[in-house]
Parts: structure tokens; sequence; C-alpha cells
């Protein structure tokens, strides 16, 4: 079998990540590095089995509990995005996982949070949505419905205004469009959709122990490290 | 074998050992010791470990550490590379920095030299008599389909040719004075070394074979063996993708200026051209023949 090593000890997490070519079979790698590392495969196993329980397709997750965990996770065949993806020219995609989440996240009896949802841990192939890098996974209550798809929109708009934070009228349009899609799927308890982007970030913050971060919460999201004003003038944006 | 719940030490530097897969049963070597994260880790997931040092001042600094983590399952042998004869005893052997230990003996035994200098320009590359004794010592020591690793830094590096440049500009306009003598002499003796130093890395998979292993697997890593980031199975190149990665050691303008000219060139280098022969560093991986 031969590896390829794709990252190293990213945002701190003690974990490697190796893509396998085993004979005609491609499957990647998590490989823990220390203890913490460990805890971080256990908790990305917890949220792969969260996910695909009630899942129509059958996916094949290697748990291996030596002294350094293993986690073998199969190659997803369909469309992927990469890391600088922006709304324009994704709008289409996006809707449908916005669509996506409402369905699962709403049918599902125990409510988890993904924790690092964005483009690139989601692979669409047709009409089937897969989700992947479930280290942040957690368990929390159904009123923060909404934190995954708004952690996402923040991120592509992040990228959209190259860290200028202004966007033209059609991507403000289609956030709104984005806002009223959700909502829709939200419960009357709802922590999050009132002011999403600093009730998200809100979210974050308080909660940050449940995401199993080692390494400074302001270098891995940039929901945590945008001022206030940005966040609420964002929300003004979605929520008129 | 259980993990000590307050033992927290990531060892994330010893990723190239994730290419080979251990198992609770196997039994490792570790020539030189040189990277005391890489033993800590194979520790961890062998049953026992040797480590064979020529210094013992080095193999103590090791004890230390390995009392720290409390490792148990280990045995260090303070002896010359090439005095140790273990027979078929290990399932892996790891070698940090193995090409200068090669480049020794290639320079001390001229034959070698000349033989495989011979042997290349008649482009015979039926494997056989470049025996370099260390390799025989660790083909010996391994059992049967036991597995060889090694990783070593790339001197063939663009900062090396830079350093030829600068001594190159600065003895045009300014005369040689004591002060540079040391630089001078460092120049000459990369000069000396550096026909050895491509012998053995060109012929590297050559004297591998011709010393009893087979399955030998070539791999780029980035930014250096000591810590890897990236790592790249030049048997896969074009199936695999490429990005810059680097360390980041402090902040500042200049820092990241030159942080953002390297990843440029490296782009460059690597994605566009795929110059991989210009890694930073290599690790190989082979197998003993049964």
């Amino acid at each position: 079998m031969l590896c390829e090593l794709i990252t190293n000890n990213t945002h701190n997490n003690n974990v490697a990540l190796y893509k396998c070519y085993n004979a005609n079979k491609v499957f990647y790698r998590k490989a823990a590095f220390s203890h913490w590392g460990n805890k971080v495969i256990e908790n990305e196993k917890k949220g792969y089995d969260w996910f695909y329980k009630d899942s129509e397709f059958l996916i094949d997750v290697k748990f291996r509990k030596r002294y350094f965990y293993e986690l073998d996770i199969p190659e997803f065949k369909g469309r992927k995005f990469p890391s600088e993806s922006v709304i324009s020219g994704n709008e289409e995609s996006i809707e449908k996982i916005i669509a996506f989440y409402k369905d699962r996240w709403s049918t599902n009896d125990i409510f988890a949070i993904h924790g690092d949802l964005a483009l690139w841990n989601i692979i669409i192939d047709r009409n089937n949505i897969k989700i992947v890098d479930w280290e942040h996974f957690h368990y929390s209550g159904k009123e923060f419905f909404g934190y995954d798809i708004i952690n996402m929109l923040f991120v592509l708009i992040y990228n959209e205004s190259k860290r200028t934070f202004s966007l033209n009228k059609r991507n403000r349009d289609f956030l709104k469009k984005c806002y009223i899609q959700l909502i829709e799927g939200a419960g009357n308890s709802n922590k999050i959709l009132e002011k999403p982007f600093r009730n998200a970030k809100d979210y974050l913050l308080k909660y940050k122990d449940r995401f199993l971060i080692s390494t400074n919460i302001y270098k891995k999201f940039v929901l945590s490290v945008s001022p206030l004003s940005v966040l609420e003038h964002f929300d003004s944006i979605v929520t008129r | 074998m259980l993990a000590p719940q307050n033992s927290y030490t990531n060892l994330s530097s010893a990723v190239g050992l994730g290419l080979i897969g251990f198992n609770g049963k196997d039994i490792a070597v570790d020539y030189g010791c040189m990277c005391s994260d890489s033993f800590v880790y194979a520790s961890r997931l062998c049953k026992r470990i040797v480590g064979i040092n020529t210094s013992y001042e080095r193999l103590k600094t090791l004890q230390k550490r390995l009392v720290e983590e409390d490792v148990k399952n280990y045995g260090l042998v303070n002896a010359n590379y090439n005095e140790q004869h273990f027979n078929e005893a290990f399932d892996y052997v790891i070698i940090n920095s193995f090409l200068e230990q090669l480049l020794i003996e290639i320079k001390h035994n001229k034959s070698i030299f000349l033989e495989s200098m011979i042997r290349s320009k008649k482009k015979n590359n039926s494997p056989g008599e470049i025996r370099i004794g260390f390799l025989q010592r660790v083909c010996n020591g391994l059992r049967p389909g036991g597995t060889l690793y090694l990783s070593y830094a790339n001197k063939l590096r663009i900062r090396t040719l830079l350093l030829f440049i600068k001594l190159a500009i600065e003895s045009s306009f300014t005369a040689i004075s004591l002060k540079k003598a040391p630089s001078f002499t460092s120049l000459l003796n990369a000069i000396y070394l550096f026909p050895y130093y491509l012998l053995s890395q060109r012929g590297l998979e050559k004297l591998l074979k011709s010393n009893g292993f087979v399955d030998i697997e070539k791999y780029a890593v980035f930014p250096d063996h000591k810590c890897p980031l990236k790592i790249i199975p030049l048997r896969k190149l074009y199936e695999c993708s490429y990005e810059p990665v680097q360390h980041l050691y402090g902040e500042g303008s200049l820092k990241r200026i030159s942080a953002g000219v390297k990843r440029r060139v490296d782009r460059l280098i690597f994605k566009n051209f795929k110059l991989f022969d210009l890694s930073p560093s290599f690790i190989i991986t082979a197998r003993k023949s049964s």
C-alpha cells in the first residue's frame, strides 16, 4: 500500500491525514500522534456514526484502537470544492446543502453540530450529499439549529469579499434567500437565527470546549475573529 | 499496550513512519536514533525497539527522554553501525539521515566509488556487485519480508546553489580574508563531497537492490524530513496534489515576505514543473526479499 501525506498536525490537532492507494482502492486514513489526537479521532468516528446511521448508503469507516488510533474513511465520489470557494458560481450547490441540512438535522432524534461545516468538507454526487471531517463534532440542543449553515455561509462571505466584508447586491440577495430557506426548518425556541452571525459567534465562543480544539480558537475559525460590527452588518442584510 | 493517560506528547514529527504499518508484534531497530520522536512513536506501536548509536552522549539524551515518556520496551546499543551482526532479528529498520553514513563509506572506499562510476558509464543496470557494508548489515539484520525506512535531506538544494553563487560573487569583489576562510573551507569540502553525494543519491535504488532489497518506494518530503507536512510518493506523482507547505517560526513582515517568495518559488518548481528531484528531503521504503 502506498500513502501520500496530505496534512500533518493542522491547527495542532496531533493528527495526520494520509491518502492511501491500495491496489485499485483509494481511501483516506487519519492517524493520531498523541493522546489528544486519539480524542480527536474518536470524536470524528462519533460524527461519522451520527451522520451515517440513518443514511441510505452504507459507508465503510474503519476505526482501529491501538496505542494511537486510526480511522480509515473511503474516498467519496462526486463534486468537491476547494478551500477558497466563494458564493458566486456555487449558488445551486449551497441551496442543495441547505435543503439537505434542513431535512437531515431536523429529523434526527439527537441534535448535533458538525463544527466546521464549509464547502470543502462537503461532497455532492448528484442528489447525494456526503460530509467529511467530523473532528469538531458534538451533541448540542436543537435550539442551535442552523449554526453549521451560518458558519458555512460566513466562510463563503469571507472568501467572496477577500476579507473586506463587502458584497455585491446579487450575493446579498442570495444570502437573504438562504436565510429564508433555513429559517423554515427552525423551531420557535431557536437561539441562532434571530441574529444568525452574531449568535453563531457567541455559540462558538461560549461552547469552545465542545469543539475539541487544542489551538487558539481565533486561529481556526474566521467567525471567531470577525468583529461584532461586521457580523451585525450581515445580520441586518439577511434578516431585513 | 495501554497508554498512560497523563502522557500528551505530540509525536507528529514521526509522521513519516505512518507510511509503514507497524503492528504490536514487530521488533524494530533505529540506526542512529537521530529523531527521538520517531523512536518513541515506534516504541509505542512495536513490541520492542533497539537503538544503535556511536555516541554515548546521544544515547544518554535519548534514554532521558524515554524515561520521561515511560517507555520500557527498548534497548540501546553504543557501537559502530558496522560492528553489529544481528541476524534476521528485526521486522523494521529505521534510519534517519541515512545518506551521510553511506557517503562516509563510499568516500572511504574508493573501489566502490570507482566501480560505480564505471558501471554508470557503461549503463549497466544489472545489480549485484556494488556491496556496501552498512547496507549489507542492515539487510542481514532484517527478517525476510522486513521493511527498511530511510529518510534523508536532499543536499542538492537551491540554498546550496545560492551559497555557491554568494561566495563566488564575494570572492570576485573582495580579497580573501581569514574571516572568510571557514566558508571557503566548507565550500571546498562540499565540492569534494559532491560527486560522492551524487553517486549515492542517483544510485541509491541500485545500491539497495544490489544489497538485497525489493519493492523500493521513494517519497518527496516537504518542508523537511525532521517534521514533514507533506509527503508525495514519486510513483503517484501525477495523482497527488502539491501545495507549498512550510513551518512558520515567529512573525514579522520580513519573515512573511520571504515565506511568500518561497511559496511562489516552490509552487513553480514542484507544482508547475514537477521537479521533485529538488525536494528538500526524501524518504525511501524497501522490503527485504523473502
